[in-house]
């Protein structure tokens, strides 16, 4: 297929295009059959790419995180200096 | 992004300046605004689960690691999609040395599980440089400048890498289109 039919399908795909030539396009394709395929094939891949909802984060994932996120940041808390006052004096010397 | 709002850049301010001034407990409210984004990117880059997690909770604790130098200047959430990306990489190039397959074990019902797993197999098997702005613009739906700041390239590049991604998607999708 030509390349700049290509980019308009791509921009098409992603509803990227004018509303105008939007519908030149789709009334190109009615009499195209090879460009009508490649629209409507790349249109769905995006539209199954973005309902394909993975379902994966859960309560249980937020919780797990989080918790991970304390442990961490409480052993990071725990390997800070102590304050000055806390902290093993050394006798002077001289 | 889906879902923002007024108040979530309100929000993030609020959170990132009692951050910076020491407060570890708004590191939680930063969670809570981006967590989930975090990890359904990480989730979708990796493939698995529990490297997901990890990276995930890594990804927050640099933000408190280096919670002196943050700023809410609206730059913010880009910066954090730009540090999960980075521990992904090298992720995933433990797995290209140790060949860990990704977790397919995604719950949910039949039909749409096999749906999440088709597309989530046939993201994983794209080279990452298509899966990338695949996630971000496509499932994230993430502007292109914002998407092409975190991948760090133009936009005309991410662009390119974003068609070409959709069309090799489409490839190896092939029979599952309607």
């Amino acid at each position: 297929m030509n390349t700049i039919y290509e980019k308009l399908v791509d921009m098409y795909a992603g509803e990227e295009l004018a509303e105008d030539l939007n519908a030149e396009l789709e009334e190109l394709a009615a009499t195209n059959p090879t460009l009508k395929s490649d629209m409507t094939s790349l249109r769905a891949t995006v539209s199954q790419l973005q309902n394909s909802d993975d379902g994966a984060y859960t309560e249980e994932t937020h919780a797990r995180i989080l918790m991970k996120i304390y442990a961490r940041a409480g052993e990071m808390q725990q390997g800070a200096p102590e304050p000055i006052y806390l902290q093993y004096q050394l006798p002077m010397s001289g | 992004m889906p879902g923002e709002t007024n108040h979530d850049s309100l929000q993030e301010k609020r959170w990132l300046t009692a951050l910076n001034e020491g407060d570890t407990k708004a590191l939680g409210g930063i969670y809570e605004l981006y967590g989930e984004r975090i990890f359904r990117y990480t989730f979708r880059m990796l493939g698995n689960r529990s490297d997901a997690e990890d990276i995930t909770a890594e990804t927050f604790l640099r933000v408190l690691r280096r919670s002196g130098e943050l700023r809410a200047d609206g730059a913010f959430r880009t910066w954090l999609f730009r540090i999960a990306r980075n521990l992904c990489i090298d992720k995933m190039r433990q797995h290209k040395l140790m060949e860990l397959p990704p977790d397919a074990s995604i719950a949910g019902t039949e039909e749409k599980s096999t749906l999440r797993i088709t597309v989530q197999q046939a993201l994983s098997e794209l080279p990452a440089e298509y899966r990338e702005p695949l996630v971000l613009c496509d499932l994230e739906e993430m502007a292109a400048r914002e998407a092409a700041e975190v991948l760090k390239i133009s936009v005309p590049a991410l662009k390119s890498r974003l068609y070409r991604g959709r069309r090799a998607l489409r490839d190896k999708l092939g029979g599952t289109q309607e």
